[in-house]
């Protein structure tokens, strides 16, 4: 009994500081939640969701037949892997970068415009994309035929477009994500590069047993972040970027649920997909978390 | 020991700054095209002749752009709600986020599941908008506050941070010496802790300048339009689309010319660009640890 | 005392943090407070005259009618749309004298569906709502969530059942009126242009028929007219571009094949299983193949690639929407004459079918969808509003004001004289006469005409004729069945992806192989949609019959 006393007599400024915020989350997230049982009805928007016809599994059914939901499920893995291989180390490598700049003046300006992109919204991208990666009149081909090469078909085939596609992507969030590890970079304690300079260690040796181990954890909790990611994918850039001819590619589960859902109406097909991927993010998601504890010791839980 | 810090321009510099640079461009020039765009008279940009400065320079679209009153009253409304949103959401994610960063901390693990839940797990937006409905906040601001309050995934890099950030004897020199959480969290955990709030209020920020999906539902009171729901308007109302064409009486309407998309958009882009130079600052380490040791 | 002291000291913390959030918390909602009492102060001005009202009018009950307006963000400072002069007016000319006030609900355009949806689920969409979108009025109706308008407009619609009378069969699913179909003025769909100077440069005529465009075609290529980049046919992947192309080629045009072997998506006809279509397809093939069209046409969906080719000269003929090339001072064709000295455009009908006719698609007389939700209980005021509406004299205000103030006669016709009290009046005009899609000045000459008089003095002649090309030999379409098809609304978007590879594909393979292609890519669409719409357009065509 003493002990009980003493704990929440020592801890309960914590549990004061967080009843707001659970508060909100119960609110805000878990007051809708029960939107995901329109994925078991058959919605009727007048009857409303308790009134909606119950038909159990019919419509993951029915949407798990569908053609293309397997395509879009596969397409969807195959663009965050590769996004999850080519985009995600890149802006950690230009923070390590900009970390090693030697004007500050240039750092900061760099920074400045290399996060610009971020902000251009997808709608002017696209129409940006095809004057850059267009196959005949595109500037790319057009420069890269000044050397002799190409023209390449970045646009019109679909392995091509792969390439245009993760690359688009980086650029837009390499400035952008390297924020957050410049940030961790602060962190580090200076005494170690200083020691490291007493050493002689090149640059090399300073960035990958300094710099790096200094961010690893941050690393390591943006990873596991990502992988729960994997089977979520924004609408705007397949969509945008995406085109007919390499639609074997682009399709991903956003824009199904795009085609086969809310813009006819279909909420329960659209509510069911977004339960499929909901679980199946969950489970990569503590998956990742588990490996992660277990190998460095480091995770979001 | 101090090193004298003259030190060589090695090759790898060279080609550090090389490497850089050529990011800068590539970043840089889509933007230039877009103001290029603004500044130029309408025959030259459909036919595809502006790049990346303006041809036949023209300020029209920008004196039509800051003469519309509504646009100049949705910036400050803007900037205000973006300004409070930042606030409050710190606030509200600095005190779910310290507490768990405390590994003694009773039901820590369960508060998490409960929180990482519901990244993954939402109603939908009709059950949405009917919450939003009868808490009675539809068309009003708290609308564009409460239901993005608290992210999950800036609260768990908040945790990441205090737990490098912070080290565990502190925590228990603090219990031991009787000093209160509030005291740690004001006195030593947030001073010490600057980059995470600069970049995490970067990020809030953003988040809600650029945000407009919800106030596009959730709000009627064309007052109350943050400026990238008007920008979003501008763009979508003046493309030649299905919709549009359905329409018929196309006739009289005049689609805006690009320039004056162009210059909305710079009209709506430029004042969150000046955020992230203005927090730089911040993205420094706080008081060294030598000073709170001990 | 060492432990006290801190104790005392967290309490003064706590209590300071909580009492700075609450002020945070009360600034908030008091600013959201006051724009909520603004707006409760600002919709129709109807609430101050109310009370003045009051006293004179019989002794009916108050009611309020609540319209949906669409919001493209281009109010005039000082003004909404859901408040402006425009609203006052029909407050003051149908609100007052039937007791009713009339509130408008506004809705952005651009999202009109979704938002349209949501607030049918809350039930707190307005009292009249409409959309241009059938399937999703078909599928409010289906669901049970629209009055039926029947006994109601045949009561109190007696302007609008006559205003109407082409129209409002649009509106009838299952024997049962549950919309008011607006009149649709202007069924011009497409225009054809062609490069005259190139013709004159090259002695030729021009082309009336299929085989006489080709080969213009491919004399435009051989003589490079239009430079290195010389695109004979200009084609971007748009219905434009395809539609007159394709609809040449069919061979039938029977009321039975376009029931059993087309499909509606939107609102076009695809006669993807009729005679003569893969005939059509490859003929495409043919242009491609043969360079007569640009290469990256697949690639250019907002047409945009297509226009910069016009403007810039390269491009020898193309087909686009009736919304034209000739247009003001910034229109295309002013844009390719100062680009490219000499040049000049003329309409022409470039493809004729197997029996020489240019049959092309146009509009069906029917244009936006007004409803009412089955949860509203002011049917009968909303039939009555747009009843008031389809009188001459309330169109002719709405859309051009007072003579003189607003507008000025133009040989014959009112004319937006661009003036800010137009602005003030006019600038949304086209959304609030929900009754017409377009304004009828009695003959579809004098339509044509009315159109045609924003554009700029000498292309106005060419304008014309461009329109009155665009009916001959027209056809309406879609094809109308008794209601509109559940399958239909449900694969509208996956319909379109597929015929667009379907056409991509086999435009883009080599001739050899375009059977295997176009047959692979026929299937995928049938597998994926197509045979289930056809399925269900067969079972309806069979029921009608009856």
């Amino acid at each position: 009994m003493m002990y009980k006393n003493s704990y929440l007599y020592r801890y309960w400024q914590l549990y004061l500081m967080l009843i707001i915020p659970l508060a909100y989350f119960f609110i805000f997230k878990y007051g809708p939640i029960y939107g995901v049982i329109i994925a078991f009805k058959d919605y009727n928007l007048f009857k409303g969701i308790n009134a909606s016809a119950w038909v159990g599994l019919d419509v993951f059914r029915d949407v798990f037949g569908m053609k293309g939901f397997y395509t879009a499920l596969r397409n969807t893995f195959l663009l965050n892997g590769l996004d999850l291989v080519f985009a995600f180390p890149a802006p950690i490598i230009l923070a390590v970068l900009l970390n090693e700049l030697r004007s500050a003046k240039f750092k900061k300006l760099s920074q400045t415009v290399l996060y610009l992109p971020h902000f251009i919204s997808w709608v002017i991208i696209g129409g940006l994309v095809y004057q850059v990666f267009a196959t005949k009149a595109g500037i790319v081909n057009l420069v890269l035929a000044k050397i002799g090469l190409g023209p390449f078909p970045f646009l019109a085939d679909k392995y091509y477009w792969l390439f245009t596609y993760v690359s688009i992507g980086i650029w837009q969030s390499i400035g952008w994500g390297s924020i957050i590890y410049l940030a961790a970079m602060t962190g580090i304690n200076k005494e170690l590069y200083d020691a490291a300079d007493v050493d002689g260690a090149s640059r090399f040796r300073r960035i990958w047993h300094i710099t790096i181990p200094g961010i690893s954890t941050t690393i390591i909790v943006l990873l596991i972040l990502k992988i729960g990611d994997m089977v979520d994918i924004g609408f705007d850039r397949p969509f945008i970027i995406g085109n007919v001819i390499v639609r074997d590619f682009s399709d991903v589960l956003s824009t199904f649920i795009y085609r086969i859902g809310l813009q006819t109406g279909q909420f329960s097909n659209a509510t069911a997909v977004g339960l499929f991927q909901a679980v199946v993010g969950l489970i990569f998601i503590l998956g990742a978390n588990y490996i992660a504890k277990k190998t460095t010791g480091d995770g979001i839980v | 020991m101090i090193i004298g810090t003259k030190k060589q321009f090695s090759l790898f510099d060279l080609v550090n700054v090389v490497i850089i640079s050529f990011f800068v461009i590539l970043c840089l020039v889509p933007f230039l095209h877009i103001i290029a765009i603004s500044l130029s008279s309408n025959a030259p940009i459909i036919s595809g002749k502006v790049t990346i400065y303006p041809l036949e320079l023209s300020f029209d679209a920008y004196t039509r752009v800051l003469s519309d009153i509504s646009m100049i009253r949705s910036l400050i409304f803007t900037i205000a709600l973006t300004v409070g949103f930042t606030i409050f959401s710190m606030i509200m994610t600095t005190m779910v986020a310290y507490p768990l960063t405390n590994p003694k901390l009773k039901g820590r693990q369960t508060f998490m599941y409960i929180i990482i839940f519901t990244m993954f797990f939402s109603g939908g937006l009709i059950p949405e908008y009917l919450l939003m409905k009868s808490l009675g906040i539809l068309d009003t601001t708290s609308v564009l506050i409460l239901p993005g309050l608290i992210s999950p995934f800036y609260m768990i890099i908040m945790i990441t941070f205090f737990k490098a950030t912070i080290p565990s004897s502190l925590n228990e020199a603090a219990e031991i010496d009787g000093c209160s959480y509030f005291g740690i969290l004001f006195r030593i955990v947030l001073p010490l802790s600057t980059p995470v709030l600069a970049t995490l209020s970067l990020f809030y920020a953003v988040a809600r300048w650029n945000g407009f999906r919800d106030a596009l539902f959730y709000i009627t009171d064309q007052s109350l339009y943050p400026l990238q729901l008007k920008l979003y308007q501008l763009v979508m109302n003046n493309m030649v689309n299905e919709a549009l064409l359905a329409e018929g009486m196309n006739l009289g309407v005049q689609l805006l010319p690009e320039s004056l998309k162009a210059a909305s958009i710079m009209f709506a882009t430029v004042p969150i660009l000046i955020a992230y130079p203005w927090l730089q600052r911040y993205f420094v380490s706080g008081l060294t640890l030598g000073s709170v040791k001990g | 005392m060492k432990q006290i002291l801190p104790k005392k000291k967290a309490l003064q913390k706590t209590a300071l943090l909580l009492i700075s959030m609450i002020m945070l918390f009360t600034l908030v909602i008091g600013c959201s407070n006051n724009n909520t009492a603004n707006t409760a102060n600002t919709p129709a001005p109807s609430e101050t005259t109310k009370d003045s009202d009051k006293k004179t009018e019989a002794p009916k009950e108050r009611v309020t009618l609540k319209v949906e307006v669409f919001d493209r963000g281009n109010s005039p400072d000082g003004m909404t749309v859901t408040d402006n002069l425009m609203t006052k007016y029909i407050q003051e000319n149908f609100g007052d004298p039937n007791n009713i006030d009339v509130e408008f609900v506004a809705v952005p355009r651009s999202e009109e569906i979704n938002q349209l949806n949501v607030l049918m689920a809350a039930g707190t969409a307005p009292d009249v709502i409409f959309s241009y979108n059938a399937g999703a009025i078909y599928n409010f109706a289906t669901q049970g969530g629209l009055t039926d308008l029947t006994d109601i407009i045949k009561e109190h619609g007696p302007n609008l059942q006559s205003y109407l009378a082409d129209s409002l069969q649009y509106g009838v699913f299952d024997g049962v009126q549950y919309s008011m179909v607006a009149r649709r003025v202007h069924l011009q769909k497409y225009i054809s242009l062609i490069r005259q100077d190139w013709l004159d440069k090259l002695k030729l005529p021009v082309p009336t028929t299929t085989q006489e465009t080709y080969d213009t075609l491919v004399a435009f290529k051989d003589n490079k007219l239009g430079g290195d980049q010389t695109i004979p046919l200009g084609f971007a992947l748009a219905p434009d571009s395809y539609e007159p192309i394709i609809w040449s080629f069919i061979k039938e045009q029977s009321d039975e094949a376009r029931y059993l072997r087309s499909v509606t998506i939107g609102s076009r006809e695809y006669p993807i299983l009729m005679d003569g279509h893969k005939e059509g397809i490859q003929f495409l093939n043919k242009l491609y193949n043969e360079g007569l069209m640009d290469p990256d046409f697949a690639l250019d969906v907002d047409r945009k690639r297509k226009q910069e080719q016009i403007v810039n000269g390269h491009v020898g003929m193309y087909s686009e929407d009736a919304v034209s090339s000739y247009w003001n001072d910034t229109s295309i064709a002013m844009t390719l004459e100062k680009n490219v000295p000499g040049a000049n455009l003329t309409p022409f009908l470039p493809w004729t079918d197997f029996e020489g006719k240019n049959r092309q698609p146009s509009y069906t007389p029917s244009g936006m969808h007004i409803a009412v939700p089955v949860f509203s209980e002011r049917a009968v005021e909303a039939v009555k509003y747009v009843d008031w509406m389809a009188q001459d004299e309330v169109i002719q205000y709405m859309a051009f004001g007072d003579e003189g103030v607003h507008h000025t006669i133009v040989d014959g016709f009112p004319v937006n004289n661009a003036s800010d009290e137009a602005k003030k009046l006019l600038y949304n005009s086209g959304d609030m006469l929900i009754v017409t899609n377009g304004i009828d000045f009695g003959s579809m000459e004098k339509n044509i005409e009315s159109t045609v008089l924003p554009v700029i003095e000498k292309h106005r002649e060419l304008a014309k004729q461009a329109r009155i090309n665009s009916m001959k030999d027209s056809v309406q379409q879609p094809i109308q069945f008794d209601k509109p098809l559940e399958s239909e609304a449900k694969h509208s978007v996956i319909m379109l992806d597929k015929y667009h590879e379907l056409l991509v594909k086999s435009t883009m393979a080599k001739p050899a192989d375009f059977d295997k292609t176009y047959e692979a890519a026929l299937k995928d669409f049938m597998d994926t949609a197509g045979t289930e719409v056809i399925n269900e357009r067969t079972a309806l065509y069979n029921a009608m019959k009856k």
